[in-house]
């Protein structure tokens, strides 16, 4: 699962380029997308578009790591990422406050032929909010 | 489900899994080498002195936090709802895990509340089918609101 393995990491290096444009041509137009602690569920390459521009213009700065990928026998990327920067505008209802996070994240990568045709992607939403002060999980947006 | 290209791997965490859903703690350390490693990336307890962070040894870190996790909710089970393996020993499950809260765990006080929280597990399997590394994601603000906590700590 070599190839698998590949497409995975030329994802993310392209990702960590700001290649937006290039990640996505290696993904499947109908691809199934969920963003498992944003409960956001899709079934298009949008919705992950619509993702990574958020993170990427509420993170000017954004560095991402690939720590850890492996490809199991059915074609699944498996593959732990570390992303970090410094909030600039707000994300998801969280206010910015110009604050640095950092946020160990995996996402399974379900690789078909030369195109991610499955993406499951899973992190802790309340370190996010922590290190970017919030303070109550029913007022995301209240930050003191 | 995916299929298994070393069939052991799979093996040794389904019985980590099946030893889980028993509150058999020695079990799961058993099918762990000695100097297993730990890591459940989400905890992260701040202190006035510390950061205490779920990251070390299966014994000396995983085996207090299953015990106690079991003994807050008594009714702990798990669900693998996916899985797959490579030919080196690395394994990956998507698994839920449900509960009943009858003690407080930590900082989350007892409200009686019941939870199901998709988790994601990595092990990496050695060559004598023990359990070399345990690496765990989820999302605690999503099992903190099943519980009934809305401070973020």
């Amino acid at each position: 699962m070599t190839a698998a393995r590949e497409v995975g990491n030329l994802f993310f290096e392209r990702i960590k380029a700001r290649d937006l444009v290039g990640a996505l041509a290696l993904v499947n137009p109908e691809t199934k997308v969920n963003l498992v602690p944003l409960g956001i569920e899709g079934s298009e390459t949008g919705v992950l578009a619509n993702y990574f521009e958020r993170l990427q213009t509420a993170f000017p700065d954004l560095r991402l790591k690939v720590r850890r990928i492996f490809a199991g026998s059915d074609g699944m990327v498996v593959a732990e990422i570390s992303i970090e920067g410094t909030q600039a505008e707000d994300f998801y209802g969280i206010v910015n406050q110009e604050k640095l996070m950092d946020l160990d994240q995996v996402w399974l990568m379900h690789v078909d032929g030369e195109k991610i045709d499955q993406i499951r992607a899973y992190w802790c939403q309340n370190r996010l909010y922590r290190r970017l002060g919030v303070k109550r999980l029913d007022h995301v947006t209240i930050t003191a | 489900m995916g299929t298994a290209t070393k069939l052991t791997a799979v093996e040794v965490v389904n019985a980590f899994f099946d030893a889980y859903r028993a509150h058999d703690v020695e079990g799961m350390v058993e099918l762990c080498s000695d100097n297993a490693d730990f890591h459940y990336m989400p905890v992260e307890l701040w202190t006035r002195q510390r950061v205490i962070r779920g990251d070390g040894k299966v014994r000396t870190i995983g085996k207090p936090l299953w015990t106690t996790l079991i003994d807050s909710f008594p009714d702990l089970t798990n669900h693998i709802t996916y899985l797959t393996s490579d030919a080196e020993g690395n394994v990956a499950t998507e698994v839920m895990i449900s509960g009943t809260q009858a003690r407080a765990f930590g900082t989350i006080g007892n409200m009686g509340m019941h939870y199901d929280l998709p988790h994601v597990f990595l092990f990496k399997v050695g060559e004598d089918d023990l359990i070399e590394e345990i690496t765990a994601y989820w999302d605690t603000a999503d099992w903190y609101r099943q519980l009934g906590r809305l401070e973020v700590d």
